[in-house]
């Protein structure tokens, strides 16, 4: 370890302007204004959750005649029993949970090896290995042949085939690289005269002083796994597998369904979710997701890079 | 900083010799390549075959080989029908609008934030700007169109007091693209400015303390300091965005459209959804995103192009 | 050295990732007794499949222990296709009409009419001979139709009856006592007149354009069928509308209102007049009564044409299919337990329960005992393949009976409609290929055309192009395809 831990960055200096220096008027004009409007705008994207959250909260009477504003009327918590008494939606939680910590393990190692060596502008082949992954980005063989794949492989109707295939995200990893390619070159080189191989700086400089851009990408894998349905709808049967994007989709999309070809089906129109349950359902399959920002956030306010090395 | 732009391509060509040298010196970096390479070989390319989809007759139940060559029938009628040429031009302008207006919206967002001194105030409003990206467009319609509604809806009441007429936003081809291009800027700014933020930490503090010793205003600091540090994110993010120039967001449009608007706003995804409503236009279905992709990968490789002569960096 | 271990546990880790995630769930346990376990693939709905009551009593009532999977609520076409395209083993399928079609002509059904005679006789005796013309595809039966709960009316105009009394109003009996109530609401009361849903074209149909002589898709103009949009009545249905609409008489958001949006206006007091369905009667009413305690609300008799006839439009015919793929190991098994669930005793209580646990019997009907009967058999009719012809309707009605408005809704609706029933000439076709094909898009193509003339976006001068191109995508040839089988049953 010795001399690589001589270059693990020191700790962030907090932007801070000394005390002795007076803001002028502009800039403090510029100040309100700004937190103004982010006051603003963060009550827009607040305000549907807090009527979702009322909605949930509220009487299906009243939710039904669009009376529920930011408050519930005639409070009541039954939607919530129902949908945590459902063995259904927990049974897809469960699901979910396992999948995007699997997903998104699996994938963002895969993705950050990948995205080291074609950081490298000397690799030889570089610009068509990086032109074979970003082709795919465009370029597919469809639904259809890659289901008869993940039928070969056995996968269909198993929790694999939701992640497996997933695990190289051109995209996530073009983002990685990209921040690869910015870290100084002479990190690479004064690791490589004290003998280590590509391994060793990949995880003991390179990784450390990516964390912003690894929680960045964590981040956007684990969203990625909890939002997805599409994949689940296609490759799952057993409904004991279904994520729970999968089982809010169906109940979202049933009910306007059924509503729609009821004169057929009158048994499953009188069956549809009432829209208190469906707001209680949509609120319960957002917040645990919603949780893991908070704390990743930490990791990308701070400048990581600072001071690591004198180029 | 350094520039990801390497010698090599100026360097003059090696001989097979030397190539094998750097390959061997580098063995251990293929190695790190070969697990997501064989996952990108196996689940992207060997389905690859499907591409062949678009210039068949394709029937699921005759499979590949026993599904008749029609050569270039299935693009023939996407470019012959109809009503092609309108939802092409809807689809580059909607598409169009998107980039102008939204691209820059996450990096001023981000630039912004970033301003913000008050930490809690800073990691709350992060936090919820990116909740919408949670919603789903049919919500996100239903939603607006509340909000946007001609019989009690917020805007129009507000619009009211000061004696503007009721705008039916939802139904005029005059304001559905705007309302477009607002949903989709509320849904996901948040959502990107992201990948922004984490870039700011590859910036040096040092450098806007130096900045502010030499007496630079906030603007200044921005200028010359912030986003030359986060160029690189951005000239990425256009280039991958010119790829998806072909496809305005038809998920989106699907959920918000209804026939009053369909000159405005029926693009080539929607357009194909309801040809084929009904049908399993396999054959079809991919010969349009076939099309599609050869736009995207056209533009993506000019994009890097223009962007690696302008701008010495890209991609690859 | 350092770099070649950690090269070997990086890749070691790998594969181990990689083999843990491809791990697969076990196999199913084979069952141990002569009948073996059969896998069924059902429509959506919003349940466990394998956990519910009905589940378990078919196992229990007909021996055989069965697997369900579900098809997803979307795409779930797609899905059918992949899964039978690639053989997933499944012994039985409950298919809509179009999936039939599609699966049925491309061979991957088994034709059914052997297994039927063998070992199928609770079967051939439930359904009824009109029936298993809607199953038949060149003479051979490929799945048990299923018929549903009998002709019914689900729709019909309702009106807020505190208002009508308030100005003073008589309930409308033709379109142009309509338009004058209509009118009259809109002056006095300053609230949306009438409300509507751009859901489907039925929606957008029902009691006005009945009037106006709108009512089935297809029409026997002597002796050839017409659809619908090529009836002159079509357009004078649709000019109406857009008068009703320009003088702001119908919802200005007919465009975007979804069922649920429709309801909620007049649940809170914003529409006076919207087509209710029985099955929503429940909620609509209750939360209108919740939020406003004086609101009274009548259904509006259907109104009359000008030939002072009033007509209703029943949707009637075969809704499910239960087939048996080509490639299924259990053929036999498959249609032994279809048999068994018909089998008159075990059909009923399948379809209602056990007397004096889940219902019971008033005056020759069969009301249900709550909450036994919704926790057992609220999701019963997902499980049906094929029911018993004669009984199931009345067995049915125990379902309408679990709400005192819900039963009120139906039996009035039914009873205003009593004599003026039509239904579809091809109702109970077999599934006719150009029909199958061209239905859905074209229904699309319908509605979004209609609405663009009530709201004005088109001149109704631009009708006959409309048509034209309707014709152009596949209705032509739907016509053909539908009067080829309207002269061959009619020989």
């Amino acid at each position: 370890m010795n001399s690589l831990t001589t270059q693990t960055p020191v700790p962030p200096r907090r932007k801070r302007r000394s005390k002795g220096i007076r803001r002028s008027w502009p800039e403090k004009l510029f100040d309100v204004c700004n937190y103004a409007l982010f006051a603003l705008i963060g009550l827009s994207t607040l305000l549907p959750f807090v009527n979702l959250l009322a909605k949930s909260l509220s009487s299906e009477e009243a939710v039904f005649a669009g009376r529920v504003g930011l408050l519930p009327i005639d409070l009541q918590f039954g939607t919530y029993r129902y949908v945590l008494e459902d063995e259904a939606f927990m049974g897809a939680l469960r699901v979910s949970v396992l999948l995007t910590v699997l997903g998104t393990a699996c994938s963002l190692l895969v993705t950050t090896l990948t995205a080291y060596p074609l950081s490298k502008p000397r690799l030889v082949g570089r610009k068509w290995l990086l032109l074979l992954f970003i082709f795919t980005m465009l370029f597919g063989g469809g639904l259809i042949p890659t289901y008869l794949l993940m039928h070969n492989l056995h996968l269909v109707n198993t929790l694999s085939v939701l992640f497996l295939p997933s695990m190289v995200n051109v995209f996530n990893m073009l983002v990685i690289k990209n921040y690869f390619e910015g870290l100084p070159d002479s990190l690479e080189e004064s690791a490589k005269l004290d003998g280590a191989g590509h391994i060793r700086i990949l995880l003991f400089i390179y990784l450390p002083l990516s964390l912003p851009v690894l929680a960045t990408i964590a981040l956007f894998f684990a969203v990625a796994f909890w939002n997805d349905y599409f994949n689940a709808m296609i490759y799952i049967s057993n409904p004991s597998l279904k994520p729970l994007q999968l089982f809010l989709k169906e109940l979202l999309v049933s009910s306007s369904d059924f509503l729609r070809n009821a004169t057929m089906n009158p048994d499953q129109a009188l069956n549809t979710a009432p829209q208190s349950i469906q707001a209680a359902s949509i609120i319960l399959a957002t917040v645990p997701i919603l949780v893991v920002y908070p704390f990743l956030q930490k990791y990308f306010v701070k400048g990581v890079l600072v001071g690591s090395v004198k180029e | 900083m350094t520039d990801g732009n390497p010698n090599a391509a100026i360097a003059p060509r090696p001989n097979r010799r030397s190539v094998w040298n750097k390959i061997r010196a580098d063995r251990e970096l293929y190695l790190l390549l070969l697990p997501g390479l064989a996952a990108l070989l196996l689940f992207k390319y060997t389905p690859m075959y499907g591409i062949l989809i678009a210039f068949k007759d394709y029937n699921i139940f005759d499979g590949m080989g026993g599904s008749p060559w029609v050569g270039m029938d299935n693009f023939r009628k996407l470019f012959e029908s109809e009503d092609f040429l309108l939802v092409l031009r809807n689809t580059i302008e909607i598409s169009l609008l998107k980039l102008v207006f939204l691209f820059p919206l996450p990096i001023i967002a981000a630039i912004l934030l970033n301003e913000l001194r008050l930490m809690a105030f800073r990691r709350t409003v992060q936090t919820v700007i990116y909740l919408p990206h949670f919603l789903s467009w049919i919500i996100i319609s239903g939603l607006f169109i509340d909000l946007l509604s001609i019989n009690g809806g917020l805007v129009n009441k507000l619009l009211g007091q000061f004696g503007i007429e009721p705008i039916p936003f939802f139904l005029s081809n005059d304001y559905f693209r705007g309302v477009l291009v607002t949903t989709a800027g509320w849904k996901e700014t948040g959502w990107s400015t992201i990948v922004y933020l984490a870039a700011f930490s590859t910036i040096d503090p040092g450098l806007y303390e130096a900045a502010r010793m030499d007496g630079a205003g906030r603007w200044k600091q921005i200028r010359h300091i912030t986003l030359p540090g986060i160029s690189p994110i951005i000239v990425l993010m256009l280039i991958l965005r010119l790829g998806s120039l072909f496809t305005a967001d038809t998920e989106q449009i699907l959920a918000m459209y209804n026939s009053t608007v369909y000159k405005s706003s029926d693009i080539i995804g929607t357009y194909v959804y309801r040809m084929g409503l009904g049908k399993q236009e396999y054959s079809f279905t991919t010969a349009v995103g076939l099309f599609e992709s050869v736009i995207g990968f056209i533009l993506i490789v000019s994009g890097n192009y223009l962007s690696r002569k302008y701008l010495r960096r890209g991609i690859w | 050295m350092f770099r070649k271990i950690a090269a070997l546990s990086l890749a070691g880790a790998l594969t181990l990732s990689l083999a843990a995630c491809g791990g697969n769930s076990g196999n199913e346990s084979g069952s141990d007794s002569d009948k073996p376990e059969l896998k069924m693939l059902m429509q959506y709905g919003r349940f466990e499949p394998n956990d519910d009551y009905a589940a378990k009593a078919i196992s229990r009532l007909t021996g055989y222990p069965v697997k369900y999977d579900m098809l997803p609520a979307e795409e779930a076409d797609q899905k059918l296709n992949l899964l039978v395209a690639n053989k997933e083993p499944y012994d039985l399928m409950k298919l809509s009409a179009p999936q039939f079609y599609s699966l049925a002509s491309s061979g991957a059904l088994e034709p059914l009419d052997d297994l039927l005679g063998k070992v199928g006789p609770n079967i051939k005796k439930s359904i009824q001979d009109a029936s298993w013309e809607s199953a038949k595809m060149d003479g051979h039966i490929y799945g048990i139709p299923e018929t549903g709960s009998g002709i019914a009316v689900s729709e019909e105009l309702a009106v807020r009856q505190d208002w009508l009394d308030e100005l003073n109003l008589q309930m409308p009996t033709n379109p142009d006592e309509l338009y004058t109530v209509l009118k009259t609401i809109k002056e006095k009361k300053n609230v949306i007149p009438l409300t509507a849903s751009k859901d489907a074209v039925s929606s957008l149909l029902g009691d006005i354009a009945a009037a106006f002589g709108v009512t089935t898709d297809w029409v026997d103009q002597n002796g050839t069928l017409v659809h619908q949009v090529e009836t002159p009545q079509m357009k004078e249905y649709l000019a109406y509308m857009n008068k009703l609409y320009t003088e702001g008489l119908l919802d200005a958001e007919l465009p975007l209102n979804t069922s649920s949006k429709m309801m909620e206006k007049f649940a809170n007091g914003q529409a006076a007049m919207f087509k209710i369905a029985w099955y929503n009667a429940p909620s609509a009413i209750n939360s209108l009564a919740k939020n406003d305690p004086n609101a009274k609300v009548s259904l509006v008799p259907f109104l009359k044409g000008e030939g002072g006839k009033a007509t209703v439009f029943a949707a009637s015919g075969t809704t499910w299919y239960a087939v048996v793929p080509k490639y299924s190991k259990h053929k036999e098994d498959a249609v032994k337990l279809l048999d068994a669930k018909l089998s008159p005793d075990i059909f009923k209580e399948l379809a209602i329960g056990q007397e004096g646990v889940h219902h019971e019997v008033k005056d020759g009907k069969y009301y249900p005992i709550l909450p036994k009967f919704n926790d057992d058999l609220n999701n019963a009719s997902s499980y049906m393949t094929g029911v018993d012809e004669t009984n199931y309707p009345t067995y049915w009605q125990a379902r309408v009976r679990k709400d005192p408005t819900l039963q009120s809704y139906f039996e009035q609706m039914q009873a205003n409609a009593e004599g003026l029933i039509v239904t579809d000439p091809i109702a109970l076709a077999p599934p006719i290929p150009q029909v199958a094909e061209n239905k859905l898009n074209l229904l699309q193509l319908q509605l979004d055309e209609m609405l663009n003339f009530i709201t004005g976006t088109e001149p109704l001068s631009a009708y006959d192009s409309f048509v034209a191109k309707w014709k152009e995508q596949g209705g032509a040839e739907m016509t053909e395809g539908t009067n080829e089988w309207y002269k061959n049953s009619k020989s």
